[in-house]
């Protein structure tokens, strides 16, 4: 976005023009000056141009005076231009009696085209001047629009609001909030630039909608105005202006405050909106998530435990038969390695989620890694064929060993779960430029297109998934694999079965110094 | 071995307890308890025990504080027992002086070959000039390593790393140690000396095949030599 300095070039200057002229007097002083200096003037050049002549410099300075004072200066400038050329320059000189019938003419135009001429050229300058009063404001709105309402942030958007005001006006400015439980807050905002003390009256604007203090109807007697900051709904806050003890406030300045706090509420309003959206948004998902974890959780925690229940009636049980003592007693092994299994996955997740994973990189050999990854997967893949097609040649690599074998091992036992027993699962490694490339692929049935986007979600399950399992495999292989500064990818092969890449940034260890350790 | 071997257990975990007096009891240990660590320190001082069983998740005083204090003027062999947290709580026990570490939830079969590794720790390499077990020979007096009666050329590197390995044959041995012992105490960050080493002996003492791994890694923490259970 563009600079947050005001590139407004000192609106209040204009604006105050087409106020009430700030000191009548100065511009008296200054208009008798001209008037003297333009005598002086005409008495130099009289006795060349004739009387009639110095009439045009005279004019010549009722025109300047136009487009320069107030209508009553101009009038007075007229006026006294006509009566010093009468009683100076029109024979006989130093007397208000015109001889000649043609002069008196002339003094009579003069004094006509004098005070058209003032009026005209003042009137002009008047509309030229409300132009651009009225461009101003427009200015100064889409400057409060750009900078407080398109800010990246709501405190740098009003801290832009805040010295737009001061800017336009020529005031100090402070911004009272409200809080979240509706009230106004008593602590000024960080960009306010003085402390209001009149708190009361504050709260007054808060809660009477209008505005109240200085230049208003009630209370004009205080030394701040205070604006309530209207939004759609409710008010956002209080605009607190401390303007200088001798400033005055004309209608249109008025008018184009009060537009000023209607838009900072709409701006407020508008953030807390949004906020409150976000907000709404999170707490529904956090409340799925929940709804998903007490499911899954409770049912992969349960099922287990009623097997190792059933399994222990069994062996307790009066008069069992010796192989039904076996059988009870494998069920409970593979409950209790299942119930390890959710709870690991719970841990990990956890320490994914708290952000707490931090990868303890050490050199890894990676024929090692993906015989450990096996290994860990454990009985689960016994039922299909592993096949490893990883270069024994491979530099070592920098890693966090666990955290990548229990990745690998998740990839591994979500395989075997979507593919049938005696399928082939090949888990492949190699390097490509800084990165390692683990991959494992499978024949099973491959992974639907719409659920692709979502399968390393924290608890999604695939549609068909079979019963079983926690939404949470997946979720901590990406997890990890991030803390690598890496990322995970799933794909469908041809012509079926599914594979997941793993690609982490690794330093390796390069060939000459394995050959010199040898 | 007539006298009976004390365990001491310090755990708060009171099933915990049970359930390793039952393991051990029946493995012909004489069992103490200690719910806590100022508790389990004097019954320490107290009765000598052969073995002490370290929860590291103590109440008040912590596990390895703990065993921080008990290594000021104790040498008895300790096995620390651990719920599934990162590498780093082990390898911070094993650095302060635990002979080794179980996970919880462990299987007894697991726990008491670990008591037996630990245990082992008194007898040195003068005690026992040639080690072997499975197809593995080591002679620590010749410094020759046979496989399956067949001499095999280890370096001098091998050779020491080996060495370190069977010293605590059944413990894990922290890559720092490890490092330390055979390469020098400057090396203790140099892993990766580690990973080729162990990468070569591996080659030239495994036999093909699975199930005859010796050397086994510990992600993140060190290495053990296997020891065959006592079925085999």
């Amino acid at each position: 976005m563009g600079s947050k300095r005001l590139i407004l070039p000192k609106p209040a200057m204009i604006i105050e023009k087409l106020g009430q002229p700030q000191s009548w007097i100065g511009e008296l002083g200054i208009a008798t000056a001209a008037t003297g200096a333009v005598t002086a003037v005409s008495f130099l050049v009289a006795p060349l141009t004739g009387h009639v002549g110095i009439a045009l410099l005279y004019l010549f300075l009722v025109v300047l005076a136009g487009l320069t004072f107030a209508r009553w200066t101009v009038l007075f400038v007229a006026s006294a231009s006509a009566l010093i050329w009468n009683i100076l320059f029109i024979p006989p000189s130093f007397t208000i009696y015109i001889e000649k019938l043609e002069d008196a003419m002339l003094f009579a135009m003069f004094f006509v085209v004098a005070i058209a001429l003032g009026h005209t050229t003042n009137k002009l300058r008047g509309s030229q001047l409300a132009q651009q009063q009225r461009e101003q404001r427009t200015a100064a709105l889409y400057e409060l629009v750009r900078q407080a309402g398109l800010a990246h942030d709501i405190d740098t958007g009003l801290a832009a609001a805040l010295a737009l005001v001061e800017a336009t006006f020529g005031v100090k400015a402070a911004l009272l909030l409200r809080l979240k439980d509706h009230t106004l807050s008593r602590q000024t905002h960080a960009a306010s630039s003085f402390e209001p003390r009149a708190i009361e009256l504050a709260e007054k604007a808060f809660s009477g909608r209008d505005p109240i203090g200085r230049f208003t109807q009630t209370l004009p007697d205080a030394d701040t105005m205070h604006l309530p900051l209207k939004g759609r709904s409710a008010i956002m806050g209080v605009l607190v202006i401390l303007p200088a003890a001798d400033k005055r406030f004309g209608a249109s300045e008025k008018e184009l405050i009060e537009t000023f706090a209607v838009l900072i509420g709409t701006i407020l309003e508008r953030d807390h909106l949004l906020a409150a959206l976000k907000h709404a948004e999170i707490v529904e998902a956090s409340e799925r998530l929940q709804r998903a974890l007490l499911q899954s959780v409770s049912h992969e925690l349960k099922t287990p435990l009623a097997a190792v229940q059933t399994g222990v009636e069994t062996l307790t049980g009066a008069g069992s038969a010796g192989t039904n003592e076996e059988s009870a007693v494998l069920e409970i092994q593979t409950a209790l390695w299942r119930l390890d299994r959710v709870i690991n996955n719970l841990l990990n997740m956890s320490r994914i989620e708290s952000g707490v994973v931090q990868p303890m990189l050490d050199w890894c050999d990676i024929g090692e890694l993906i015989e450990n990854s096996i290994d860990l997967a454990g009985e689960v893949i016994k039922e299909h064929r592993i096949s490893v097609d990883s270069d024994p040649t491979l530099p070592m690599v920098k890693l966090d060993q666990a955290l990548v074998e229990q990745c690998l091992c998740n990839l591994l036992l979500n395989a075997a779960a979507w593919s049938e027993s005696q399928s082939k699962i090949t888990v492949s490694a190699r390097l490509r430029a800084n990165e390692l490339l683990l991959m494992v692929q499978d024949e099973g049935k491959g992974i639907r297109l719409v659920e692709l986007p979502r399968i390393f979600d924290t608890f999604y399950r695939g549609q068909a998934a079979k019963p079983g399992g926690t939404g949470l495999g997946l979720a901590i292989v990406d997890g990890f694999v991030r803390a690598h500064g890496g990322n995970v990818r799933a794909a469908n092969r041809e012509p079926k079965g599914a594979e997941f890449e793993i690609a982490i940034p690794v330093e390796t260890l390069p060939a000459t110094v394995m050959e010199k350790l040898a | 071995m007539s006298e009976k071997l004390t365990a001491l257990v310090i755990d708060d975990e009171k099933q915990i307890r049970k359930l390793l007096r039952i393991i051990l009891e029946d493995h012909d240990y004489r069992v103490l308890e200690a719910e806590n660590g100022r508790q389990g320190l004097a019954e320490l001082a107290q009765r000598k025990p052969d073995v002490v069983l370290l929860d590291l998740g103590l109440p008040e005083i912590d596990g390895l504080t703990v065993l921080k204090r008990l290594r000021d003027w104790s040498h008895v062999p300790v096995l620390v027992l651990s719920v599934r947290d990162g590498p780093a709580d082990k390898v911070a026990a094993l650095d302060a002086g635990a002979d080794d570490y179980v996970t919880k939830p462990f299987a007894a079969v697991e726990l008491t070959a670990r008591l037996r590794a630990v245990q082992r720790r008194s007898q040195s390499v003068e005690d026992e000039p040639v080690f072997h077990f499975a197809h593995l020979t080591i002679d620590f007096t010749s410094h020759t390593v046979a496989v399956k009666g067949e001499e095999v050329k280890l370096t001098a590197t091998e050779y020491a790393l080996l060495k370190v390995l069977a010293q605590h044959a059944g413990k894990v041995v922290i890559h720092k140690h490890l490092l330390r012992e055979v390469w020098g105490p400057n090396a203790e960050e140099q892993s990766q000396y580690l990973r080729v080493y162990v990468n070569h002996l591996r080659k030239k003492i495994e036999l093909p095949g699975k199930n005859e791994k010796l050397l086994r890694t510990e992600s993140g923490i060190g290495y053990r030599l296997i020891l065959p259970t006592k079925q085999e």
